[in-house]
């Protein structure tokens, strides 16, 4: 994936701060090192902290469209992949953008898969940071590695 | 089959599809097999709070939507006054941003208070897409005045064809703007997919046929725009903007621009 250099603290930036209704968000755009455009969009529960999104989407040149690459769901609602028929699970999850399902009509992220990666909104963010390609300040990646 | 057994396999198969995972003290989540355009299960919650037992969301239908569309959309205008409307319709009410349904105080069985529940988050999640049709006649009308109060006296032509090149009109221009010694700009306002296809053929033709311009898409709102008829455009128009409304310095600033550069 293409790298994304973020040169300020992430956690402070990322983290949704704005109340809007029942819910806090987030939008940060984020240059790719190829110029591609990106936004993350975070979004959190003012109610139920485990019912979150933090949303990788790519903004295709000359358009105003976010094609949402990837979505790191909390575990608030059920989730069934139709297309391959599978049973319906409960958990949190990973959605990821897949050709078949653009094709069958439905939203480009519909396929997700569950995870037991994460259990909460901080440890999600950091599997987005690993599996995004988002590149941390040198002292910012070492304090994760630390944290971790 | 027999009618019995038909509506006793029925009844089977929809009471498998229904759920609840015990999350705590007097708290459920309710598992349905309602879902989002994007495969997402309702996110519906059934807990005992001081009136009783209550559906409710937590927030999340709404939050949902955000990840799309500016939630203060939500807050006022045409998409309130529906979204009003249809909690009013379902006995819902909403306590800034979170979504309920009081069974206990409003009387209503739990199995009856579910399925109207979840009509009314469906019929909420529908309200963008009905809200945005209810507006659309007033886009080209919006379109052709921004550019009226944006545009030198003269310099724009209103549903423009060539005349020579195309003397039935098949090939319309939503506005031409005049650029005497320098190439025209061809402007279309995109209110769906029709339409945007149309621009695209447009903009093709004039290319094949040597005309010399610049072509510029303004959409009432690109997400909804098909895919594929995006893309095309997307492939042949040289500048658009997403939308007319959060766009209209952006483009008060390039029909400027634009006619600065082409001034005679």
């Amino acid at each position: 994936m293409e790298p994304k250099h973020l040169h300020f603290d992430y956690r402070d930036r990322i983290v949704p701060k704005t109340k809007v209704g029942a819910h806090f968000q987030r939008d940060v755009e984020v240059r790719g090192e190829g110029g591609s455009e990106f936004v993350i969009i975070a979004r959190q529960s003012a109610i139920n902290p485990i019912d979150f999104s933090i949303i990788l989407a790519v903004v295709p040149q000359d358009s105003y469209v976010r094609f949402r690459l990837r979505r790191y769901n909390g575990k608030a609602h059920p989730h069934r992949n139709h297309l391959e028929g599978g049973p319906r699970f409960y958990d949190f999850h990973i959605h990821m953008a897949t050709e078949r399902y653009q094709l069958s009509g439905d939203d480009e992220d519909t396929f997700a898969e569950p995870t037991d990666r994460f259990g909460s909104f901080d440890r999600a963010l950091e599997c987005f940071v690993d599996d995004c390609g988002v590149i941390l300040p040198t002292d910012m990646a070492r304090a994760v590695r630390l944290f971790e | 089959m027999e009618s019995r057994v038909l509506t006793s396999e029925l009844k089977s198969q929809i009471g498998q599809e229904i759920d609840l995972v015990h999350e705590g003290v007097d708290r459920f989540r309710v598992l349905t097999p309602f879902r989002f355009t994007d495969g997402d299960g309702l996110g519906i919650v059934l807990k005992r709070d001081t009136s009783g037992w209550t559906f409710t969301d937590e927030g999340h239908t709404f939050m949902h939507l955000s990840y799309a569309l500016d939630a203060r959309d939500l807050q006022d205008g045409n998409r309130r006054q529906i979204i009003e409307g249809v909690l009013s319709s379902f006995g819902v009410t909403e306590r800034n941003g979170e979504l309920v349904l009081p069974t206990d105080a409003l009387g209503v069985r739990l199995g009856d208070g579910l399925f109207s529940f979840v009509q009314a988050l469906l019929h909420v999640t529908d309200v963008n897409y009905l809200s945005r049709e209810r507006v659309r006649s007033t886009f080209l009308e919006d379109f052709k005045s921004f550019v009226r109060g944006h545009a030198p006296e003269g310099r724009a032509s209103f549903d423009w064809h060539d005349a020579t090149l195309d003397p039935d009109g098949h090939y319309p221009v939503d506005c031409r703007l005049n650029g005497a010694g320098a190439p025209p700009l061809f402007m279309f306002a995109i209110p769906g997919d029709e339409k945007c296809s149309v621009a695209t053929i447009a903009i093709m033709y004039y290319e094949r046929a040597g005309l010399a311009f610049e072509s510029l898409a303004v959409f009432e709102d690109m997400a909804r725009i098909n895919r594929k008829a995006l893309a095309r455009l997307t492939d042949v128009v040289g500048k658009q903007f997403s939308s007319l409304a959060g766009n209209q310095d952006r483009f008060a600033g390039f029909i400027g621009d634009h006619v600065v550069l082409t001034a005679p």
